[in-house]
């Protein structure tokens, strides 16, 4: 065999991991579409009282929205300090160090935290904003490292070009750095959602009811979560695995919605910054 | 038992004033010509509660009942806000001690640790508890274990040495089982559930749960862990039996008859592990409040429907 | 002498912000993840200390955990968590960084984005679903495979955890594989390497603490997982025998935290036990995570800050 031949060989082989990543993916998908058969445009649009899940559906895509809102801002604003101010130094490596110990604290760990502080200390309760501020500490260090990376991409040319014409620090990364690395940084946030949405061990004790009258009007109200509802319909309730199956698709759906909406984006700007590959 | 006497006779006088306002109320209605619905004939007409806001957390159990409940009430009063959400008894308790929800659930009675808790706050936290439904805890096993053909009759202290690990082969339990491995199946430990059966089965003989065990997160948790898992035996709610697994019968004790679970047996009090589920409130709810309210809509017609669907048992007044 | 030196060094820290006032609230971003850990930790602490101050050690290396007896030895709980993760990770970490090593530098360039968003939508499945298909699906095959009464065991866990596990490290890995310059990869070709002559000694060394960041993002993930494992992994507080059965179910921290904490009453003693359950994932993680800040630190990292 020539070595061309055993390269190809080997490469194939190589390539067998990801051949069964993907079959997991499509053999949960086809688990997951035996429920599709108890949805309907009624069930997402009618209230939870009138045994729809639509409550359901706006409580998550509040949550999510919420917690990507803080941590978005913060996120950004810390990696660009992280990239582009932060001195080599200690305190550089701690601040490193902690965003690392912070994307591996456990979920329930961060839980009983939200718990302990946001609900019973800030006196938050169960609340929307409880759920936020939980769920922000998950996302947070997704879009710090994501921003970083997607920061470092970014030519520093275009940096130097704003300074040379006289423009502060602050201006030039602001006008010329961010917006280039706008679709790595999109990315990242959409990326921190999808790990929250499907989170259930953070908003157990922190945001989540099982059944209330309407949508939380204040931060302070409690929500119907869709994650929630799965843990509470599987657990104690113990519904089929059809309906569960079908809940479980409508988060799948609003995460791929999210995810699509990213792309999109990443592919407009793209269009518009040919450098990047 | 001091404390079971209160409760005992609260609860009774709470029974026997509903009893009687409903007779009188549907004696009114019937002769009105209208039919009996809670808002009307007996409170204080007062409309803060249209538009009020209750919470009600804690049993698993009772939840499905609280849910649906939550719903039909919410769907007859459009004003009215009734927020369910889980947690366990335990849970329940603490947040009607804690004055975190106004209604709490629970499936078995509160602990002496919870008595203590709810007398040392300042106020003082009055527990009254309302029966809304009869339940019955019932151990089950896999039907590799024994079947209706080959049934298992075990007395309480039997089933608390088999959960506390005594055995660990079924034929050391009784001859004619076969020789394999129990596997115990218990649930969390905030479960009302749980504590009502380690209340008959375990406690009056000092025995805990072997830590061989395993614990899952509900009633229907368990009962699939039963069903799946050959030589098994577990506890569930007496609404979660199934005929994928064999419900034994119980005595009390060696030498009394052995009772099989039935809405007969349960609700004439002979099977051994029955209980009441219970909303809690601190003190007696002030009338119509919705508090108030609520629970009587669960103790009405409309109310014990929904107890019934899902598969519990009425409360005994009102069968005939 | 010192004292001089270190006034010096804060007012020419606060001087520096008076440069660019803007730069303060940046760097307050970035503490601000200081000061949340440090909060996280502190709270945590607060209630899992008096766990260790009433247990002593036996929190650790008691062997026997029954909060109704009052006996908190988490040792089977420890030992099932880092069953399951380490199981989890000897699946997860040479099919994640292979797959993303395959997709990075083999795939052809214009399906490279749509498997590797199709894998990463893996990580938007709700774990409590993969619980659920792991007790429906995954548990059964695995008891008639091997023999056993049922699958929910360790070795189910560990399977569930890697696919969990799988999209975390592809994610990073494959960002940092792809970020190597592609000057280095034009110069071994050049020099006549083979492609997969150049992956093994230029991409991969490059890459590798990327890489080595994407396996600790894994572990967090597989040792942090809650519903998924309070599922599937039997939820039995022993140790198994013998202790590299991977047959025989196991009760993970996180599980047990995620049950018994509805128990707890505040301030009792399953409440700070739990906690202190919750102290030592931390802990945990911050060694597993402080361990892999060594090794790469031997790497130049480059930053376009001040020097």
């Amino acid at each position: 065999m020539t070595s061309r031949i055993k390269e190809k060989v080997f490469f194939t082989i190589l390539g067998i991991p990801m051949v069964a990543c993907l079959l997991v993916f499509f053999w949960i998908v086809f688990v997951l579409s035996s429920g599709i058969g108890t949805l309907s445009w009624n069930i997402l649009t009618t209230s939870v009282l009138k045994g729809g899940i639509f409550e359901m559906i706006i409580g998550t895509i509040y949550l999510l929205l919420g917690a990507a809102g803080i941590a978005g801002p913060i996120g950004i604003l810390a990696a660009v300090y992280l990239v582009e101010y932060a001195p080599s130094g200690k305190l550089t490596r701690t601040i490193d160090q902690a965003i690392n110990n912070l994307a591996g604290v456990p979920s329930i760990v961060i839980g009983l935290f939200g718990l302990t502080f946001f609900c019973k200390q800030l006196g938050l309760g169960i609340s929307l904003g409880a759920g936020w501020l939980t769920l922000t500490l998950m996302i947070l260090p997704i879009v710090i490292r994501g921003t970083e990376e997607a920061i470092k991409l970014v030519p520093t040319s275009f940096k130097e070009a704003a300074l040379a014409l006289g423009t502060t620090k602050w201006k030039a990364i602001s006008s010329m750095t961010i917006p280039s690395a706008a679709p790595g940084i999109i990315t990242s946030v959409v990326l921190g959602m999808a790990r929250v949405a499907g989170e259930t061990a953070a908003i157990l004790f922190t945001s989540c009811v099982l059944v209330t009258r309407g949508l939380p009007t204040t931060p302070l109200d409690p929500v119907m979560a869709l994650a929630y509802n799965l843990f509470v319909k599987i657990v104690a309730l113990g519904e089929p695995p059809e309906k569960v199956f079908g809940i479980a698709l409508v988060l799948f759906f609003i995460v791929i919605f999210f995810a699509t909406a990213a792309i999109v984006l990443r592919i407009y700007y793209r269009r518009r910054q040919p450098w990047l590959r | 038992m001091n404390r079971n006497m209160n409760k005992g006779i609260s609860t009774t006088v709470a029974i026997i004033g509903m009893i009687i306002l409903l007779i009188i109320g549907s004696a009114a209605g019937y002769y009105a010509g209208i039919s009996l619905t809670p808002s009307q004939q007996e409170y204080p007409e007062d409309s803060a509660w249209r538009t009020a806001s209750i919470t009600l957390s804690g049993s698993t159990t009772v939840l499905p009942i609280a849910n649906a409940s939550a719903i039909a009430f919410m769907n007859i009063y459009n004003t009215t806000t009734v927020t369910v959400q889980g947690g366990g008894s335990g849970v329940g308790y603490s947040n009607i001690i804690d004055g975190v929800v106004e209604v709490g659930m629970a499936s078995r009675e509160p602990t002496t640790t919870e008595i203590n808790n709810a007398k040392a706050k300042s106020p003082a936290v009055d527990l009254w508890l309302h029966p809304i439904a009869l339940d019955a805890v019932c151990v089950v096993v896999n039907p590799s274990v024994a079947n209706s053909s080959h049934p298992l009759n075990l007395t309480l202290q039997e089933v608390g040495k088999i959960f506390a690990g005594n055995y660990t082969y079924w034929d050391e339990v009784q001859a004619g089982l076969p020789h394999h491995e129990i596997v115990v199946v218990v649930r969390e430990p905030g479960s009302g559930t749980r504590g009502t059966f380690e209340e008959y089965a375990m406690k009056p003989w000092g025995y805990s749960v072997t830590t061989g065990a395993t614990e899952q997160p509900g009633n229907p948790a368990v009962r699939s862990k039963v069903e799946s898992t050959p030589y098994s035996i577990g506890y569930v709610g007496f609404g979660f039996l199934t005929e994928n697994m064999h419900t034994v019968s119980l005595a009390k004790q060696a030498g009394e008859p052995y009772v099989y679970p039935t809405v007969t047996s349960i609700a004439g009090g002979k099977y051994p592990i029955s209980r009441y589920l219970y909303l809690v409130t601190n003190g007696q709810p002030q009338s119509g409040s919705l508090a108030d309210r609520f629970i009587d809509f669960l103790l009405s017609n409309e109310g014990q429907q929904i107890v019934e669907e899902n598969g519990f048992l009425k409360l005994p007044y009102v069968y005939p | 002498m010192l004292r001089v030196r270190n006034s010096k060094k804060m007012l020419h820290f606060f001087k520096h912000f008076k440069k660019e006032p803007i730069e303060a609230l940046l760097f307050l971003c970035a503490f601000f993840s200081i000061i949340v850990l440090f909060l996280m930790l502190f709270f945590t602490a607060k209630e899992g200390l008096q766990a260790f101050f009433t247990f002593g050690i036996d929190l650790i290396i008691g062997q026997t955990w029954k909060p109704s007896e009052g006996l908190f030895g988490a040792f089977p709980l420890i030992y099932g968590s880092i069953m399951v993760v380490s199981g989890a990770l000897v699946i997860a970490i040479p099919w994640g960084v292979i797959t993303a090593i395959f997709i990075a530098e083999v795939l052809p360039f214009s399906i490279r984005d749509i498997i590797k968003s199709i894998i990463e939508l893996l990580a938007s499945i709700p774990s409590i679903i993969y619980g659920f298909i792991g007790v429906l699906y995954i548990a059964p095959q695995v008891a008639s495979l091997f023999g056993i009464s049922f699958g929910t065991v360790a070795l189910t866990a560990s399977l569930v955890l890697a696919i969990m596990s799988v999209p975390t490290i592809l994610g990073v890995s494959g960002e940092i594989i792809s970020a190597v310059p592609k000057e280095y990869k034009e110069a071994a070709l050049a020099l006549g390497a083979t492609k997969w002559q150049t992956i093994r000694n230029v991409v991969i060394p490059i890459a590798k603490s990327g890489i080595l960041a994407s396996i600790m993002l894994g572990f967090g993930r597989a040792i942090g997982e809650t519903v998924a494992v309070l599922m599937v992994s039997g939820t039995v507080a022993r140790i198994p025998t013998p202790p590299w059965n991977f047959l025989s179910p196991v009760y993970p921290l996180t599980a047990v935290i995620a049950m018994q904490m509805g128990e707890a009453a505040v301030g009792s003693r399953e409440y700070s036990a739990l906690f202190g359950l919750g102290l030592i994932l931390f802990i945990l993680t911050f060694i597993v995570n402080t361990l892999a800040d060594i090794i790469v630190k031997r790497e130049p990292k480059i930053r376009s800050g001040k020097k």
